[in-house]
């Protein structure tokens, strides 16, 4: 009698994985990049807001 | 000390009893506006009617599968008349200052809530009262079982205890009546899923024990978002 | 803009370290499952990710009552925090699912009830943010916001039954697959370590990432004050 062993899904497992790591990556870099533009939406509306009280 | 128990008895049944003629005043008031001009059960019927002609050449509406697929085809039908009700409703509130009015009166405003639900449960009742007997005639289905009947009921109470509450909120914003069925279909879905069930296995004579969990889903969800929507309601009207 | 806080740069480091471990732990010390395989790693994230989701739903919903009970700014920040990452990390455990399900039962979607729930709720999400995109007083955005993550989050369990229920009415197998196969397995001692090491790392990512953008959020609130000033 064959023990049949384990399938060899190795490459769902490959997929499941890039799946996380792509969708993660992504967020993290839309984080970044949104929070950078903040930052100089913030620094050139502060600007302005010293101008205006001159 | 017995006249000041007396005295707060006397009190809470007084505004126990402002809040009943105020939920009273907005029913009438919809149910008499809707008399006058029945512009918003022609519209849900006529609309209703369509779906079903629309079904009848989308899907094989045979002697076989009608079976399988009428509880599946009423309820598409009473969603998208009833989104249609809950959007105008709403709408011709706003518009008319209706709802500024009733926001001045010193009543909770859950009374308004309950109002408007109620003229709501009302046509959508009364949109579902044409359309079985119509689809009853075309299709020669008897959907005269009274477990149907209790299902719609059941189901229509959920749906219009939800979506009162949110078309209160979609009228409020740009997107207005667009968004209504995008908010609402998420939230509905266990009742459209007991109802259709529900129904389904009334119409093919299943077993009650089959039944009981789809009728008790109906009423747990009913009561659990009735109460949600009453102690929401003030949070979504204020100004 | 206040700097980054020293603890959140001691849970950024920590987190990272932890996340390290569990990669690890899932690749090398949990053992080759004997049936399905190496697909069957995949559970562990699935479940990781899907548990960060319910993290999310929860605390927008508390966020949704806190707001409506204080009317402080700061919970509708968090409440948008909380769904934005719920709904990312539901989208992973969804799709992760979805391979997870593919050599198992030859379909690339079963209607399993976790899974429809899950969808569901990413649908609930999408409306939360149309609802939001269309007011502009950002009071009323908070509070309709904050209803609608309560009313959200109180019809999922039902949903979740309803769908069981039809489930285990009529069981739905779809595609030739195999009858038999569950996709259930059995977890030995390391199996269970990795997972519950995975479900402790992710927590930590949830608390990490929700404070990352409540700073964000934070920053947001004050650029569109000082843009509603400017405009005056």
């Amino acid at each position: 009698m064959f023990a049949e062993g384990p399938a060899n899904t190795v490459n769902y497992m490959i997929a499941g994985y890039t799946v996380f790591f792509t969708v993660m990556i992504l967020y993290l870099t839309s984080l970044l990049v949104r929070y950078r533009n903040l930052k100089q939406d913030l620094d050139v509306l502060q600007e302005v807001e010293q101008r205006d009280e001159q | 000390m017995r006249e000041r128990s007396q005295a707060s008895k006397l009190s809470f049944f007084s505004s126990l009893r402002a809040f009943f003629s105020a939920v009273g005043a907005v029913v009438w008031k919809d149910l008499s506006a809707e008399l006058r001009s029945r512009e918003l059960i022609s519209a849900m019927l006529v609309f209703a009617l369509l779906v079903i002609l629309i079904f009848n050449f989308a899907l094989e509406l045979d002697a076989k599968t009608r079976g399988t697929v009428t509880a599946g085809v009423l309820w598409v039908t009473f969603a998208f008349a009833g989104t249609l009700g809950l959007n105008r409703s709403m709408a011709m509130e706003k518009d008319r200052g209706c709802l500024d009015g009733l926001l001045l009166t010193p009543v909770d405003r859950s009374a308004i809530y309950f109002g408007k639900a109620i003229g709501n449960l009302f046509f959508m009742l009364l949109v579902e009262a044409v359309v079985l007997p119509v689809y009853s005639v075309l299709y020669s289905t008897n959907l005269f079982k009274p477990g149907l009947l209790i299902v719609v009921l059941l189901g229509s109470i959920g749906y219009v205890a939800v979506g009162t509450l949110l078309s209160a909120m979609a009228v409020q914003t740009r997107t207005r009546d667009i968004l209504l069925p995008i908010l609402l279909f998420p939230l509905v879905v266990p009742v459209l899923i007991a109802a259709v069930k529900g129904s389904s296995a009334f119409l093919e004579g299943s077993a009650m024990a089959d039944i009981w969990p789809w009728l008790n889903l109906l009423i747990v969800y009913d009561v659990i978002f009735t109460a949600v929507a009453y102690m929401v309601f003030d949070y979504v009207v204020e100004e | 803009m206040e700097a980054k806080s020293r603890y959140l740069k001691i849970l950024d480091a920590v987190t990272m370290v932890l996340f390290l471990i569990s990669l690890w732990m899932v690749f090398f010390y949990a053992p080759l499952e004997k049936v399905m395989g190496a697909v069957q790693r995949v559970f562990y994230y699935h479940v990781g990710t899907a548990w960060v989701g319910m993290l999310g739903f929860a605390v927008a919903m508390i966020a949704g009552v806190a707001y409506l009970r204080t009317g402080s700014r700061k919970w509708d920040i968090v409440g948008l925090a909380a769904v934005e990452i719920s709904l990312v990390f539901f989208l992973i455990a969804i799709i992760m699912g979805s391979i997870w399900a593919r050599p198992i039962w030859n379909a690339w979607w079963t209607w399993d009830p976790r899974l429809t729930t899950a969808t569901i709720v990413e649908l609930v999400y999408a409306a939360y943010l149309l609802l939001r995109q269309g007011i502009e007083d950002p009071d009323r955005r908070a509070r309709f916001g904050a209803v609608y993550a309560i009313l959200g989050f109180v019809s999922v369990p039902l949903t979740f039954l309803s769908i069981r229920i039809f489930r285990t009415i009529h069981p739905v197998v779809i595609g030739n697959s195999d009858p038999t196969a569950t996709g259930s397995f059995d977890m030995s001692s390391a199996m269970l370590q990795t997972f519950l090491f995975g479900l402790f790392t992710f927590s930590l990512i949830f608390v990490d990432l929700l404070w990352h953008r409540i700073r964000m959020g934070k920053l947001a609130d004050k650029v569109e004050l000082l843009r509603l000033k400017a405009l005056e």
